[in-house]
């Protein structure tokens, strides 16, 4: 008895539905049939996309009963985050002002997906405005962690990571600022990668820092990170930061990586990120890692990125700045629901008091306190220049190293409710993941081998591959092998 | 760190009305996250350029050509108020 169709990574899924072994349509079917069971726990979807997604899988089956050349994603049932358009549906970015808003456009990944033939099942909670790192900010429900439900999936694209982790999506799409798909892939236990800035089209992507934003996937290997990486990645005329360079083809490398290129790869240890507050279970599970990594033959040395311990000061200030310039949109004219008022400013604050939750308002009025006259200086400039001094000790690192290794998260997920009182103990749950932002780098945390014990639960933890621009094929070639010995 | 009245400042700038309860709650959070921030005055940054982004392009160019489009009034679709396909407002002042 093979195991059920929802449990199927990427790879296997396409090479069974190219031998004909299921369908398409039994594939999605099954997905929703799952999902109708195991959802109502876990909380990932905000909508499914039923029908569409039937269509979708049936055209899929067509071109396979016609023996069409197929995409790798061909029939793949993806789960979508809400701040990602998807022409005629909802699309709320899990934001109140947002509820009943209608995407009039693709997003440009969101076109090249279904050029691709992918299934789209639906869309997937998310902190709104991707403000957050436990999914705790949805303005419509809270996210389950599958391993445990009294713990969080980590944030800001929770929903997506919980449905791959619950298998109820064979992957999906979130957004990364500050780790937002780094750190709930590793609170549930999936790969997930943030790619180089500027490499996957931002165009349609609901924008809260746009100098940090980047859309990635989830998945159940790096190999299938991989795949969705390698069909969303490209230059796009539609996003001004988007670089052509994303255009050039290093599928090889990422699909199909050898041995040999790979044991080449000098692995650094930067010891800026071993730090007191790194709990011991994570600390443990990350050093295996390495020794793994060291197995496989590559050349692992320590070494030093000194303004580490700022990039969360420096974060702090330059993404809610962007955050409140991003966020004027949202003034009751455009978008949300008007409530009566005499003046035009007096509508725009009822709207945007009624419409934003607590964190975006927090981080709109920090926004404005460090653009503001007589402060700018200070907080704002000074922040830009540090974030020039944290993208340098990369620079200075990667001419001895080709990949860094490191946690992805200081403890393993907490539990609900735990941090909400408090923002800058959940601010500090991203240490880990925010450098790479500032510097613009591709990273990746992929689960390491076992679980550890947290507070009566079994939990998952996950280690952190950090490339240089434009190395997408370093960090998840090793990925792919560190996948291979652990099996 | 951050005063009631520095804190309303901000709430008319950033267009945004305070709920009653919600300022004191905003004055401890916003003063701690500025307190944590004081970090970066040691930072030597006197001959640092500011990184003003994420991109490594000097200039992002086009073609400056006019185009059609079949999609006006697409996006109405979705404002809260509107007449014949027209956003409605109320009055500036």
């Amino acid at each position: 008895m093979s195991s059920p169709l929802h449990f199927l990574t990427l790879k296997r899924f396409h090479e069974g539905l190219l031998n004909k072994e299921f369908s398409a349509l039994e594939m999605a079917q099954e997905h929703f049939t799952y999902i109708e069971s195991r959802d109502p726990e876990i909380g990932a979807y905000l909508a499914l996309h039923r029908d569409e997604a039937m269509r979708q899988a049936e055209a899929a089956d067509l071109a396979v009963a016609q023996d069409k050349e197929m995409s790798a994603l061909a029939g793949a049932p993806l789960a979508i985050k809400d701040n990602i358009l998807i022409e005629g549906t909802r699309t709320t970015s899990a934001a109140q002002i947002l509820k009943d808003y209608i995407a009039n456009y693709d997003a440009s990944v969101i076109t090249k997906l279904k050029k691709a033939g992918a299934v789209f099942l639906g869309k997937t909670n998310m902190d709104e405005f991707a403000m957050g790192s436990s999914t705790e900010n949805s303005s419509f429900q809270k996210t389950k962690n599958p391993h445990s439900t009294a713990h969080v999936p980590g944030g800001s694209s929770g929903g997506s990571a919980a449905a791959v982790a619950a298998h109820m999506a064979v992957a999906s799409l979130g957004s990364d600022t500050g780790g937002s798909i780094r750190q709930p892939a590793a609170f549930c236990g999936v790969v997930g990668l943030k790619p180089t800035y500027g490499s996957v089209s931002r165009s349609g992507l609901m924008a809260m820092a746009s100098s940090l934003d980047q859309i990635g996937p989830f998945a159940k290997t790096v190999e299938d990170a991989a795949i969705l990486y390698n069909e969303i990645k490209g230059y796009d005329p539609l996003d001004a930061t988007s670089d052509p360079r994303a255009d050039a083809d290093v599928s090889k490398a990422l699909l199909n990586p050898t041995l040999g290129q790979i044991k080449k790869l000098r692995v650094g240890i930067p010891e800026e990120y071993f730090i007191d507050g790194l709990d011991p279970r994570v600390r443990t599970k990350v050093e295996e890692a390495i020794g793994v990594l060291k197995s496989l033959g590559v050349e692992v040395k320590p070494v030093s990125l000194p303004h580490t311990k700022y990039a969360l000061s420096c974060y702090y200030i330059v993404m809610p700045a962007e955050v409140s310039s991003n966020l004027e949109r949202f003034d009751g004219i455009r978008y949300g629901t008007r409530h009566p008022a005499d003046t035009l400013l007096e509508l725009y604050k009822k709207d945007r008091e009624s419409g934003f939750g607590p964190e975006t308002k927090r981080r709109i009025l920090l926004g404005t306190f460090v653009l503001s006259s007589g402060y700018y200086d200070a907080y704002y400039a000074k922040a830009q220049k540090v974030r020039r001094l944290i993208a340098q000790d990369f620079d200075e690192a990667f001419k001895q190293v080709d990949v860094l290794v490191t946690p992805v998260t200081p403890t393993p997920a907490f539990r609900i409710g735990e941090k909400m009182s408090d923002p800058l103990s959940m601010y500090l749950s991203d240490i880990f993941t925010i450098p790479v932002n500032l510097a613009g780098l591709p990273a990746v945390s992929i689960p390491a081998k076992g679980f550890v014990d947290a507070d009566g639960a079994s939990l998952p933890v996950g280690f952190q591959l950090i490339g240089r621009r434009w190395g997408e094929a370093d960090i998840l070639g090793l990925g792919q092998y560190y996948e291979k010995a652990v099996q | 760190m951050l005063s009631k009245k520095e804190l309303e400042h901000l709430a008319e700038l950033a267009r945004i009305e305070l709920k009653e309860g919600e300022e004191e709650k905003l004055e401890k959070d916003l003063g701690a996250i500025l307190d944590y921030f004081k970090e970066l005055q040691a930072v030597d940054t006197e001959k640092v350029a500011p990184m003003t982004g994420g991109t490594q392009l000097m200039n992002a160019l086009r073609e400056d050509v006019t185009g059609s489009t079949d999609d006006t009034g697409k996006g109405a679709a979705g404002f809260p108020d509107k007449q014949d396909g027209y956003l409605k407002v109320p009055p500036v002042f």
